[in-house]
């Protein structure tokens, strides 16, 4: 096969032929696809074909986002519907939209372009960190839902945010950091020129009350450094010390809280050195490490993980006298009928009264191929309508659903996780140790020579030992990896996974999703007469390119259209293709066409369907779940770290066997329900394993939550990703190989700066205790040090 | 020296100006985006292009300018 060209708008291949085409910049340029084509048109038709020029990264393929149907988005123009996410202020409304499709600063530009220049649109700001687009607009000229439909134009999904309490308070702590952050580098800099005027090194002509002043502003000025910016320090000791652990915390409150005193007692008394720059300085360095550490991780979360859609937002309700109404799905009772279009998700458990149809539960159960439903059979919430309309009765809403119950199982696993051990920690509780005890030790000879130079060089001690490069050791370094991960491809969403990659002995994988692509693709085609395998296949995507069902992409784009495509619901489709009549689908429904018999299937894995023409069948296509390209990787560097695993699924196939034997997994089980893999991955717990868990699905939701490290794909479900500690947005499993061998690098680059600042603490250690260290030494070391960790984390961030 | 004694208020009053100012721009806001800023400075806002496609847009409108659109 030739290497296709790469689609000039999304990036995925494009189909060679050139039947989308259009001029970008001067050029022509291949299209993968009609929604591409029709994105691009639409940007180049607004004048911003600049964003071609300005992007770092293909823009997001127009069908990978979220269906929206015309008449769910005229909902948003209800004002009841409205009411809790639109202000009104006279004239001008304000809302904010979380917007999917965002890859690089480009889109940004593009949108906010595109948004002003649309009539009635006032004034419209993206926000790139939390992809959430604040925009007012004269509801008059202009309803909400043609401002979606603009949007969605230009090839991006609108969603109606509002903030939510763990959304409110993101944003405040996050604001209350950057506070933190501000007030401690404005004032340390006040008292560094206040206290440095009183050091004997730079004290030439100060006369003994503007030592007493400069002493006293000093103190004033790091009061709120110590009260305000440090509190965290503070609770963080506090907290652990009654847990009966001495972490940095612990260590970092002593030295702020010391020197803070000492200075005190220094200033009232006006006489002995003044450590507040050091009380400014190491709380700056420390805030800003953290802060840093925050944002790494919270920037790229925000955006992934803030929509939770396990159901659609509204349905179709049918009314006594069979018409469908689109209502929201809160206005939806138990007992009403409601109408399932095949692509749409079913809004509620129920049973099904009229329709015949094929759906899709691999998200909630794990089994791959849709299965058969008939009237009378009960659904689920979540699950896809693939083939044909139904009717189903709503049995269930809400909290009552299975989903709901899957969900109320995700909240007590997340209970249920295990804390992995900090190396920060481990180290900061021994260096405490050792400093105290030396402490008391230099006091108590310092007290037998000379009591009154005892205090302060006990002070002296503490201070130069301060652990301020111990405490940047971690933040740092975790940082500079998160960075570098992210550009490879996975978001890491919590702290602990980075450190915590390296104490893990045991792999547990889902398959459908996770191992698998977790969609149909086609597998073989088995010619049954004249024609090759690829004139088969070209009259086989003629047809299904006019098709909506979700197998229809496993043919990929056909080089010519299809005439008078009929689809049959539940059986197959029927078009004409130049002069030949064709048929694909079900073997009955195409072989009546010719009146031929079925002809045998020859293997047992995937669905089978057959093309047909007047004269007989043409060939069997086989769709399967293909396995992922880079799983055998995956598995092999699993196993030379030699590191059990295990495949949990929910799929009761042969295919789980199947897989396991083609990868060279001993241990897989297959039909487990959600509980059942959670009480698997506890008996994991109670042998003292340290488990990783990869997983897409709804059904695996809460064993991520339980693991000690949770992987979600980047195409899993919503809540999967929510609730996982990272996400491989690339969906690439090699990405996690590459994370692994990153987690090694950081686990390397922490305990050398953590050997480095003890070896430097170690050293200055004899020279505090024999009395000759001045503020003046303690600050240089502490910022020559704190400096010589950050340049060593920063080597994180080359690949 | 005596000039100190003024000097060091007057510092103490601008760092206070300074928390202060700073802990508005924070709750206004203008601290929540630390990535668009940097590169939408980057971005050419005078396309000539864009803007003859707005005022096109613009013109259409105003000849439709009398049916009103129905309100939502």
């Amino acid at each position: 096969m030739t290497n296709p060209t790469p689609c000039y708008h999304c990036g995925l291949p494009a189909p060679s032929g050139g039947r989308f085409q259009i001029q970008v910049l001067g050029a022509t340029r291949e299209m993968c696809c009609p929604g591409c084509q029709a994105v691009a048109e639409a940007i180049i038709s607004g004048g911003l074909e600049h964003y071609y020029t300005h992007r770092s990264e293909s823009a997001a393929n127009p069908q990978s986002l979220p269906q929206a149907l015309p008449d769910e988005l005229a909902l948003y123009d209800r004002s009841d519907v409205q009411q809790p996410f639109v202000e009104h202020d006279g004239e001008l409304s304000e809302t904010c939209l979380l917007i999917e499709g965002i890859s690089c600063a480009a889109c940004g530009w593009l949108i906010e372009k595109h948004l002003r220049g649309i009539p009635g649109v006032s004034e419209a700001h993206l926000n790139l960190s939390n992809h959430r687009l604040q925009v007012r607009w004269a509801d008059s000229q202009l309803p909400l839902s043609s401002l979606i439909k603009a949007l969605r134009k230009i090839g991006y999904a609108a969603h109606p945010w509002q903030a939510d309490a763990a959304a409110e308070q993101l944003q405040r702590e996050n604001r209350r950091a950057m506070r933190e952050l501000g007030v401690a580098g404005m004032l340390w800099m006040q008292v560094m020129m206040a206290t440095m005027a009183t050091w004997p090194e730079f004290n030439i002509d100060l006369s003994p009350e503007l030592d007493k002043i400069l002493r006293w502003v000093s103190l004033f000025l790091t009061t709120p450094i110590v009260f305000y910016c440090c509190g965290q320090f503070f609770r963080g000791a506090l907290r652990d010390l009654r847990t009966r652990h001495l972490t940095m915390d612990v260590s970092v409150s002593l030295a702020i809280g010391g020197a803070y005193i000492a200075g005190i007692w220094s200033t009232i008394s006006g006489q002995g050195e003044l450590y507040f720059d050091a009380v400014g300085m190491f709380a700056l360095f420390l805030l800003a490490g953290r802060y840093l550490e925050r944002r790494a991780r919270e920037r790229t979360a925000a955006a992934t993980a803030q929509l939770v859609n396990l159901l659609p937002a509204s349905c179709l309700r049918l009314d006594a006298q069979g018409q469908s109404q689109r209502i929201l799905l809160s206005e939806l009772h138990v007992g009403d009928q409601v109408l399932v279009p095949p692509g749409a998700l079913l809004p509620a458990d129920g049973r099904i009264v009229q329709g015949q149809s094929s759906v899709d539960e691999s998200l909630l159960t794990g089994e791959y191929l849709p299965l058969a439903r008939n009237p009378g059979d009960a659904v689920t919430a979540g699950t896809l309508n693939v083939d044909g309309p139904l009717t189903v009765e709503v049995q269930a809403l809400g909290d009552a659903t299975r989903l709901s119950a899957i969900v109320r199982l995700l909240e007590r696993a997340q209970n249920d996780k295990p804390r992995l051990a900090v190396l920060a920690d481990q180290v900061a509780q021994w260096f405490l140790l050792i400093v105290l005890v030396v402490a008391a030790l230099v006091g108590l000879v310092w007290w037998q020579l000379d009591p009154s130079r005892a205090f302060w060089i006990v002070l002296a001690l503490l201070v130069a030992t301060c652990p301020c490069a111990l405490a940047l050791a971690t933040p740092t370094a975790l940082t500079a990896a998160t960075g570098s991960l992210h550009k490879l491809g996975m978001l890491l969403t919590r702290g602990h996974v980075l450190e915590g990659l390296n104490q893990i002995d045991t792999l547990v994988l889902d398959k459908t999703g996770t191992l698998t692509e977790g969609r149909l693709t086609l597998s073989a085609i088995h010619p049954l007469r004249e024609l090759d395998a690829d004139s088969c296949l070209a009259l086989a995507a003629a047809l299904e390119n006019r098709s909506e069902h979700p197998i229809a992409r496993a043919f990929g784009q056909a080089p010519e259209a299809a005439e008078q495509v009929d689809s049959h619901p539940g059986l197959g489709l029927q078009g004409r293709v130049g002069e030949r009549l064709l048929r694909i689908g079900q073997a009955d429904f195409v072989c009546v066409l010719s009146a031929h018999a079925v002809p045998a299937i020859t293997g047992e894995h995937g669905q089978w369907l057959l093309l047909g023409d007047e004269h007989g069948p043409l060939a069997w296509f086989v769709l399967d779940d293909r396995l992922r390209d880079d799983a055998p990787q995956l598995i092999a560097m699993a196993k030379t770290k030699g590191w059990q695993i295990m495949l949990l699924s929910g799929d009761s196939s042969p295919m789980v066997a199947e897989v396991a034997r083609q990868l060279g997994i001993d241990d897989a089980r297959g039909g487990l329900t959600p509980d059942a893999k959670l009480t698997e991955l506890k008996r994991l717990h109670s042998q003292g394993r340290r488990v990783l868990m990869l997983g897409d699905g709804v059904n695996d939701v809460p064993v991520l939550a339980a693991a000690d490290i949770s992987v979600a794909m980047g195409s899993a479900t919503d809540l999967a990703k929510t609730s996982a500690d990272a996400v491989l947005l690339s969906n690439r499993l090699s990405s996690l190989v590459q994370a692994l061998h990153m987690a090694q690098r950081t686990r390397r680059v922490i305990i050398e700066n953590l050997a480095w600042a003890s070896l430097y603490n170690g050293l200055v250690l004899p020279f505090a205790a024999i009395g000759w260290i001045t503020p003046i030494w303690a600050a240089l070391g502490m910022s020559v040090s704190s400096l010589l960790v950050v340049l060593n984390a920063l080597r994180l961030t080359r690949p | 020296m005596p000039a100190l004694y003024i000097l060091i208020p007057v510092a103490i009053a601008l760092v206070g100006f300074a928390i202060w100012l700073f802990f508005w721009a924070v709750d206004s806001g203008q601290y929540d985006d630390l990535d668009g800023p940097a590169h939408s400075i980057l971005f050419d806002d005078e396309d000539p292009k864009h803007k003859a496609a707005v005022t096109q847009v613009q013109q259409q409108d105003a000849e439709k300018e009398p049916q009103v659109p129905p309100r939502a």
